[in-house]
């Protein structure tokens, strides 16, 4: 399924389960992606540069600290290396076999964190209503950005950008429920695509801020980590294994078994509770606090591709 | 829109070669990043993204050759589960080389790849306004939040010690 955004047009899954599935084969089955070497060499280089770096933890005050990790220089990096223009051998169809590469690389990352599960597999099932539990915590966002996103002027879009963390499962299930053109939908790829540029960076500062400022259970930050994607579980729990080294194969197992949990039980949560409960607070906050709809941005496309 | 591999001439032995090589590759960079970061003896390490390569090989593989709708993860995770549990005679290897790979080095690969190929959704990603920005920001800290929070009530309601 295709979709219209700014000027481009974009990949968008037909059903939750298939979107690994399709990318990944038409970008790796249909084409030799190991022949484009010097993708794979450029990330060799970026990989050893990021490694080298190491980890650089800035103290903020005396007890707060933000670490950056190899991971955030090698992404950074990356992209980088894709935007700048003397640096001719990444280019677009880079970026294509880069993306369909990933969706198998997913695979290993999910079978480590797979592992460290399946060793503290006691502690998970001790931990269940935990686990279980903090999925329901994920509904704070509509609470809170919910009415920002009133106040800031958006309409039927704010449905769709506050009613998850917006990944792939449900993009797919917002685009399912209210079609294509919807302002639903805008709204919540918009959220799926800065969310992509910015939420792995954003989410890597948030664990490093939060594990240091909150005095929260440990096993309560690795359950956190898991609440978005792949990329953003690994970014978020970057800081929080440094700041526990100790624990290190437990929030592991936890921040993998979540990410699980948000991967398939999420998406049943987005569908039950979060949007209709989104809607209804919709419904009530926004005669109160939205802007008023004699505005000209009411029918907001404007709002969304922002002033361009 | 017909699946692309539910024909079985799809799953062919280039495909699987194809993901093989993907596969090995990802292995060697991660290796590398691996000694380079944290001083793991190469060959343990190279047996360990082996371990976990198959592991992957064997998930996208029943993904496309069983006939449920079941995403890839969950075999992965699946059989990654049940190969370290403990007791199964598997355990003990999977542990010792699985373990001399970091997950942080995996990540750091990983996101190389990830950042090459978000690239190509910069332009998107420039063309929205920075409400869009403040609102996924605020969508993004207050799940986390959320959800740490909650965890947190629940773990000290059952009585889990640090």
């Amino acid at each position: 399924m295709l979709m219209h955004v700014g000027r481009e047009w974009v990949q968008i899954p037909d059903k939750p389960n298939h979107i690994y599935r399709e990318k990944t084969d038409k970008r790796i089955l249909k084409k030799n992606p190991w022949k484009d070497y010097r993708l794979h060499f450029t990330v060799l280089i970026l990989v050893i540069i990021a490694e080298l770096i190491g980890p650089i933890k800035i103290p903020l005050s005396e007890s707060v600290q933000v670490s950056i990790m190899p991971l955030l220089y090698s992404m950074v990096l990356g992209l980088v290396f894709y935007l700048a223009k003397p640096i001719t051998w990444i280019q677009r169809k880079q970026a294509r076999v880069a993306e369909g590469a990933m969706m198998l690389f997913i695979g290993i990352l999910i079978a480590k964190l797979a592992v460290s599960s399946g060793q503290s597999m006691h502690l998970i099932f001790e931990m269940g209503p935990a686990l279980l539990l903090q999925e329901l915590g994920h509904l704070a966002t509509l609470l809170i950005a919910l009415p920002v996103a009133l106040l800031l002027g958006f309409k039927r879009e704010a449905i769709g950008m506050t009613n998850s963390i917006g990944r792939e499962p449900e993009v797919a299930v917002v685009v399912d429920k209210y079609g294509f053109n919807s302002p639903e939908s805008r709204g919540i790829f918009a959220l799926f695509i800065i969310g992509t540029m910015i939420g792995t960076v954003f989410i890597s500062f948030l664990a490093s801020l939060s594990t240091s400022l909150l005095p929260l259970h440990p096993y309560a930050f690795a359950m956190a980590s898991g609440v978005g994607s792949a990329s953003m579980n690994a970014a978020a729990l970057g800081p929080t294994l440094a700041a526990f080294p100790a624990l290190e194969t437990n929030i592991e197992a936890f921040a993998g078994f979540s990410n699980l949990l948000s991967f398939s039980i999420g998406i049943y949560i987005v569908i039950f509770i979060a949007l209709p409960l989104t809607e209804k607070l919709y419904y009530i906050l926004e005669p109160k606090i939205g802007r008023s709809s004699g505005d000209k941005k009411d029918d907001s496309d404007e709002e969304i591709t922002g002033g361009k | 829109m017909p699946d692309l591999l539910d024909e079985s001439v799809d799953v062919s032995v280039e495909g699987i070669f194809n993901w093989i090589l993907l596969l090995t590759i990802f292995s060697i960079i991660t290796v590398v990043g691996n000694y380079v970061g944290y001083k793991h003896p190469i060959y343990d390490s190279l047996v360990g993204m082996g371990i976990l390569s198959l592991i992957t090989l064997v998930g996208v593989w029943l993904e496309r050759k069983l006939p449920l709708n079941i995403s890839s993860i969950i075999y992965i995770s699946i059989i990654g589960i049940i190969l370290a549990f403990p007791g199964v005679p598997t355990s003990e290897t999977v542990l010792h080389y699985v373990s001399k790979v970091e997950l942080l080095s995996i990540v750091t690969v990983f996101l190389a790849y990830v950042g090459i190929g978000i690239g190509k959704s910069w332009d998107e990603f420039k063309a929205l306004g920075w409400k869009a920005i403040i609102v996924t920001i605020l969508v993004i800290a207050s799940t986390y939040l959320g959800s740490a929070l909650v965890a947190h009530i629940v773990l000290v309601l059952t009585g889990v010690p640090i």
